[in-house]
């Protein structure tokens, strides 16, 4: 007894102290690496609805790699239609391509792309391996929708500024300086075409680009409209808009609204060049885009790696994004074998197998609660109901279990292929529960409901539910995700909770209504 | 009149003061301790339990058959031969599950204890499905008893209702020290566990006698389906059951168990399995505390 609880001690205490020295020795050489790089990770997400479905072929641009920014992964899921990724002619754009599934009304696009941002020079500048041939050029002198470069006005404004500057290139710089300074930003009522704003001396993001297209098409100089996106966390993220201008041999960016010249920021992702719209369809399409974007957590990213110490394979943000989320998911279960711990044996509650709660809730940490809560319970109802039909069978009990096992996953089957139908769920790994950890759930509940009865069966099921839920709360946390992720000594400090419990020898807070006819 | 408000719950320091045993700290102080690992087999599985009973002479329900692999089912039917009661348990199971309890037969139809029929067919697939482990802890595969089906003491006439009434002590190493008398009713269907709905009574060591009662975690005095008192009872054979509960005790080398004794009309007291595990509800029936009985048993151990 006494020899043990020495033993204990001494373990959660070498634990601890270890745990802290460790977390503490890293932390110190993290400062000097990677973290304050200036590097950052990004997610932007599309969801592109055609309400009434589309009838030709449809492209939407999506991002490609640039000088600054690198979409390290992609990930689509798509409605009604088939998808085919393509890159249009001169690189304008990287597109999907998107054309009808014969009969389906209502499409659905909606990707993720994550992206690997970098500070670097030169960025947004285009420089073509070959000269252009010149009709290739002549195409951006030319008028088109919302740039009027042959204008009265135009004219007038561009004659002005020839008559002062003799280069072009000062011809181009008195030009960006007329749209990004004398012209005045305005919202939405502005106007958006060349013409208009420079009429009226004020215009939205788009007018001020096209009134500089417009000019500087006027003036001879080859420019092209371009979208795209500035990476900044936002639900509904705006498209903005910027020109290239074809100068000494190269596209050079121009933004009139935030006054960059030649060259642009890192976190400015180009979309579609010579164009304003992001979905480009070949017939008249409806639809409704939507754009987000958020900053990704992980302060380091694939190829990053700072040093090649030994060291370093303590760090696991080093590995390529989609296995951190592997790891992450793996680091999280001693964290929930934790709470589980806590809630079995200082709570008092039961469970359905030890693991059981953990791992129903690690499978919903990245998913949608909600729509996995009803497919766990149409599962649940479901293995119930055929194990009731079973018992009637006799079957044998590996037979039985089989058989529960299939039906638990073609209802998980089915519920991913619904939800995605319905257009409930953007991805489908939302609803991907444990499936063996679930059939046993299910022989548990029914053995228990045969020899202890409804009640009692509810009851641990309750349990089970309510340790799942408090796992979900903990494991949910997004800084915990983080810190065990970039500490994985947590672990140690998670070791010496667990001995702790593991020695607890008071009662239980269940037992204090269980005795309480003993008071 | 006083109206008392029922209270929810009791606060640590109370129960401490009434010596309660909590289930964390049975399972560190005393069952950690006290019962070796490797000799759990010998109380887990029945059929060991009733060999060990032969050696020291305690005496267990009769067995008929031993079925320890499928398609033993032949055998089944000529070991049953014309028996008109008999009962088909797992030699691992507990908390009295996957227990078949027959009574009567008509033909190739057997009645059970709560009064439904069974066919063969369905005797074979509850032996094969228990042979399979589902009753067993942890789901290992099991072997099946076939035994003696026991005819409860006269005296537990009014107080068992649809199964068998069994006597419960707790044993620190050798000492009997605290008992109680578990009576089965129709919430618990037929068995005497108190967590699945049975009534039980505390039982004085020195006299046999029974007091107090429980039943689904409130203090009763009689019986919750047929009105009869359970306190006031005299135990027959009290001194020879303690001398049983002290004996296996004993013989499986265990610092801490539970003995469940059954009393047959015909044959007396008969050992029915030992228990490594013993709950903590017997502290309800007793209204009592085993800490304090647990201090003195093991000062003079």
């Amino acid at each position: 007894m006494i020899r043990e609880k020495r033993l204990v001690v001494a373990g959660v205490i070498f634990l601890t102290v270890a745990g802290f020295a460790f977390i503490g020795l890293r932390l110190r050489n993290l400062h000097g690496s990677h973290l304050l790089r200036g590097e950052s990770v990004w997610r932007l997400a599309y969801d592109i609805d055609f309400p009434v479905g589309i009838n030709q072929r449809t492209y939407i641009a999506i991002p490609d790699d640039v000088q600054c920014s690198r979409v390290f992964r992609e990930t689509f899921s798509h409605q009604g239609i088939w998808m085919d990724i393509l890159r249009t002619r001169r690189q304008l754009a990287r597109e999907a391509a998107i054309v009808p599934i014969v009969g389906r009304q209502r499409a659905r696009f909606i990707a993720y792309f994550d992206i690997y941002v970098k500070p670097g020079a030169e960025n947004g500048r285009v420089a073509p391996e070959s000269k252009p041939a010149p009709e290739e050029i002549a195409d951006y002198l030319e008028a088109e929708s919302g740039v009027q470069p042959s204008s009265p006005v135009v004219s007038a404004v561009i004659n002005r500024m020839q008559s002062e500057q003799a280069s072009k290139g000062g011809l181009l710089t008195a030009i960006f300086n007329y749209c990004s300074e004398t012209i005045v930003q305005q919202g939405m009522d502005a106007p958006s075409d060349a013409n208009g704003t420079l009429q009226r001396g004020l215009g939205t993001t788009l007018g001020r680009a096209r009134a500089m297209a417009a000019l500087c098409r006027a003036a001879k100089i080859p420019a092209r409209l371009v979208v795209g996106f500035v990476l900044d966390s936002t639900q509904n993220a705006g498209k903005h808009y910027w020109v290239e201008v074809y100068f000494n041999r190269s596209w050079l960016p121009y933004d009139p609204e935030n006054g960059y010249a030649g060259e642009l920021p890192a976190r400015f992702l180009p979309i579609r060049r010579d164009g304003v719209n992001i979905v480009r369809a070949e017939g008249s399409a409806a639809y409704k885009g939507r754009y987000s974007i958020r900053r990704l957590p992980y302060p380091s990213v694939l190829g990053a790696v700072a040093d090649n110490r030994i060291w370093s394979v303590f760090d696991l943000t080093r590995l390529p994004l989609g296995m951190q989320e592997v790891i992450t998911a793996i680091l999280l279960l001693p964290i929930g074998a934790l709470v589980t711990a806590i809630l079995r044996n200082i709570v008092g509650i039961q469970t359905f197998g030890v693991f059981t709660p953990a791992l129903i809730a690690l499978s919903f940490v990245q998913a949608d609660w909600r729509t996995g809560t009803v497919v766990f319970f149409v599962i649940l109802g479901a293995g119930t109901v055929a194990r009731l039909i079973l018992n009637k069978l006799k079957l044998l009990v590996v037979a039985r279990l089989g058989v529960i096992l299939t039906l638990v996953v073609l209802c998980m089957v089915a519920a991913v292929s619904i939800l995605d139908y319905l257009g409930l769920t953007p991805s489908a790994s939302a609803v991907l529960l444990p499936m063996v950890i679930l059939t046993m759930m299910i022989e548990r509940f029914n053995v228990t409901v045969e020899e202890d009865g409804y009640r009692r069966a509810l009851a641990i099921l309750a349990g089970t539910l309510a340790v799942a839920a408090c796992c979900l709360f903990v494991l949910r946390i997004d800084a915990l995700a983080r810190l065990v992720l970039s500490f994985p000594e947590v672990q140690l400090l998670n070791l010496a909770a667990l001995l702790l419990i593991g020695r607890y020898s008071g009662y239980r807070l269940t037992e204090l209504w269980r005795f309480k006819e003993l008071t | 009149m006083r109206i008392t408000r029922k209270r929810l719950f009791a606060w640590p320091g109370e129960l401490r003061r009434r010596g309660v045993l909590g289930i964390n700290r049975r399972n560190i102080e005393y069952l950690f301790s006290l019962n070796a690992r490797r000799l759990y087999g010998l109380v887990d599985d029945k059929i060991i339990t009733k060999s060990l009973c032969a050696e020291i002479a305690v005496p267990v329900p009769q067995t008929y058959a031993v079925i320890n692999r499928f398609g033993a089912f032949k055998a089944l039917a000529a070991t049953i031969g014309q028996r008109q009661e008999f009962v088909v348990k797992p030699a691992k199971g507990s908390g009295g599950r996957g227990i078949l309890i027959i009574v009567g037969r008509n033909g190739g139809k057997f009645r059970t204890a709560n009064a439904e029929t069974v066919s063969l067919d369905d005797l074979h697939y509850q032996i094969s499905t228990t042979l399979s482990g589902l009753y067993s802890l942890g789901g290992q595969p099991d072997r099946v008893l076939v035994e003696q089906r026991i005819v409860p003491h006269l005296l537990f006439e009014n107080l068992a209702v649809g199964g068998t009434p069994d006597i419960r002590i707790i044993v620190l190493c050798g000492e009997p020290v605290m008992a109680m008398l578990r009576l089965p009713t129709k919430a618990s269907r037929g068995r005497a566990n108190l967590h699945q709905g049975a009534a039980a009574a505390g039982i004085d060591l020195d006299t046999g006698r029974t007091f107090g009662g429980v039943c689904c975690n409130r203090a009763i005095t009689v019986h919750p389906d047929t009105g009869a008192a359970i306190e006031g009872v005299s135990i027959p054979y009290w001194h020879r059951m303690l001398e049983i509960a002290g004996s296996v005790s004993r013989a499986v080398k265990m610092g801490y168990i539970g003995v469940d004794i059954v009393l047959d009309v015909n044959h007396g007291p008969l050992l029915l399995e030992a228990n490594a595990r013993p709950g903590l509800s017997i502290q309800i029936a007793n209204r009592c505390g085993l800490l304090p009985r647990l201090k003195n048993a093991g000062s003079q151990w």
